[in-house]
């Protein structure tokens, strides 16, 4: 009886050291491996550089203090994703010399002028509303990324958030988003639709 | 009738000579002044073209929602907070200029919270007054590496066409098809009522 109960204290002692030291190694190995892949998506997409053209009207009357503002917003903001090695400008002389270059493409497809004071007064109209479609293409014009994106301004703050809030989605879905693996083929050669990857943010 | 000649005294004559002195040298003041100022107008003005504007975004080193002077400086738009040091870009890479015009809340967050604590509502229409209009001017203009700049500016109304002609006098470039900034967005707004 006395050695039956010494053998099961040590079969649940040898279990308890079991779970203990095996559930740590496999989650340390689990965090390993998530880490890894992690920084492997990471390292893969900050390899792309990324290039901000200047922002398309299109066909829709677009104040130029709009799209000055949509260019400047899109840059800072995707310069603080850090999901870019490099954030170059439209005309920016160095971009020749980087290999793999992305280029965010950005036209606008809607856009209501608000007002601040209309905002204030009624809140419920003076909204101000742009809608983009941003595409990330390589330099052959092939199409990895292809976003539509609203940016509104309903209630609080100056028109021009507009654009800050608008460029804060399309960094946000461009963070969101994954990249393919920089290569000969995918920064040379045009990608198959089948590759692109749409989103739409409302 | 008898006529008694009567000989100048010598105290008329030495205020008349005091007089013509002085007469001669108010003549003498005045041609000198109009001398000066025809000088003035004929040279070119040297002193600095400079206007108190609000940075709104993009001068490059400049901080955002930054009150500050905007001068001229020779061939150089020059911002400076005050108390910080001078950001400046060439005027000769400035490749557009457009103006535009917004109405924005005055009194900052002490009228924030003044309209909020008004009863019954009654803050929204404190709000209607609350409002100015001011001009916006925006800068396109390239950096060292040829890269594309934007930077926009919020001015008192009237200012921005003042600054607008220096700056084009200076050598800024103007794209064409600016000047119906005001018509077409006016019909944006006109085409959402």
């Amino acid at each position: 009886m006395k050695t039956s109960k010494q053998i099961l204290l040590l079969m649940v002692t040898a279990a308890a050291v079991t779970i203990n030291v095996g559930h740590p190694l496999r989650l340390s190995a689990q965090d390993s491996t998530a880490k890894s892949s992690s920084e492997s998506s990471k390292s893969s997409s900050q390899q792309w550089s990324v290039q901000v053209d200047k922002v398309d009207p299109g066909e829709v009357n677009l104040e130029p203090s709009f799209q000055v503002a949509i260019y400047e917003d899109l840059f800072d903001e995707l310069s603080k994703t850090k999901r870019f090695k490099q954030v170059l400008r439209d005309g920016d002389r160095n971009a020749g010399e980087v290999s793999d270059l992305l280029i965010l493409k950005t036209t606008v497809e809607k856009y209501t002028a608000g007002s601040e004071t209309k905002r204030a007064v009624t809140t419920v109209s003076g909204a101000t509303k742009l809608t983009v479609r941003s595409q990330l293409c390589t330099r052959d014009g092939g199409i990895i990324l292809e976003l539509t994106i609203n940016g509104n301004v309903r209630f609080m703050g100056s028109n021009l958030r507009a654009t800050h809030n608008l460029a804060r989605n399309v960094a946000k879905a461009i963070k969101q988003s994954p990249l393919p693996e920089p290569s000969h083929s995918a920064s040379h050669a045009a990608i198959d639709s089948d590759q692109v990857v749409l989103v739409e943010l409302r | 009738m008898h006529r008694i000649a009567v000989a100048p005294s010598r105290k008329t004559l030495s205020s008349f000579w005091k007089a013509h002195g002085a007469l001669t040298l108010l003549i003498l003041l005045i041609a000198c002044t109009a001398a000066a100022s025809a000088e003035d107008s004929s040279q070119p003005k040297t002193s600095p073209f400079s206007i108190r504007v609000t940075h709104l975004l993009g001068f490059a080193g400049a901080p955002t929602n930054a009150n500050g002077t905007l001068t001229i400086e020779a061939d150089a738009l020059q911002f400076q907070k005050s108390g910080k040091s001078v950001v400046q870009v060439r005027i000769g890479s400035i490749q557009n200029i457009s103006l535009g015009d917004q109405s924005k809340q005055v009194g900052g967050l002490p009228m924030t919270l003044g309209k909020a604590a008004v009863p019954f509502g009654g803050g929204r229409a404190v709000s209607l007054f609350a409002h100015k209009k001011y001009d916006t001017l925006t800068l396109e203009y390239l950096d060292a590496d040829s890269g594309v700049h934007g930077a926009i500016f919020q001015l008192n109304q009237g200012q921005g066409e003042t600054l607008k002609s220096e700056l084009v006098a200076k050598g800024a470039h103007v794209r064409d098809g600016n000047d119906n900034t005001k018509e077409s967005a006016a019909e944006v707004s006109s085409e959402n009522k």
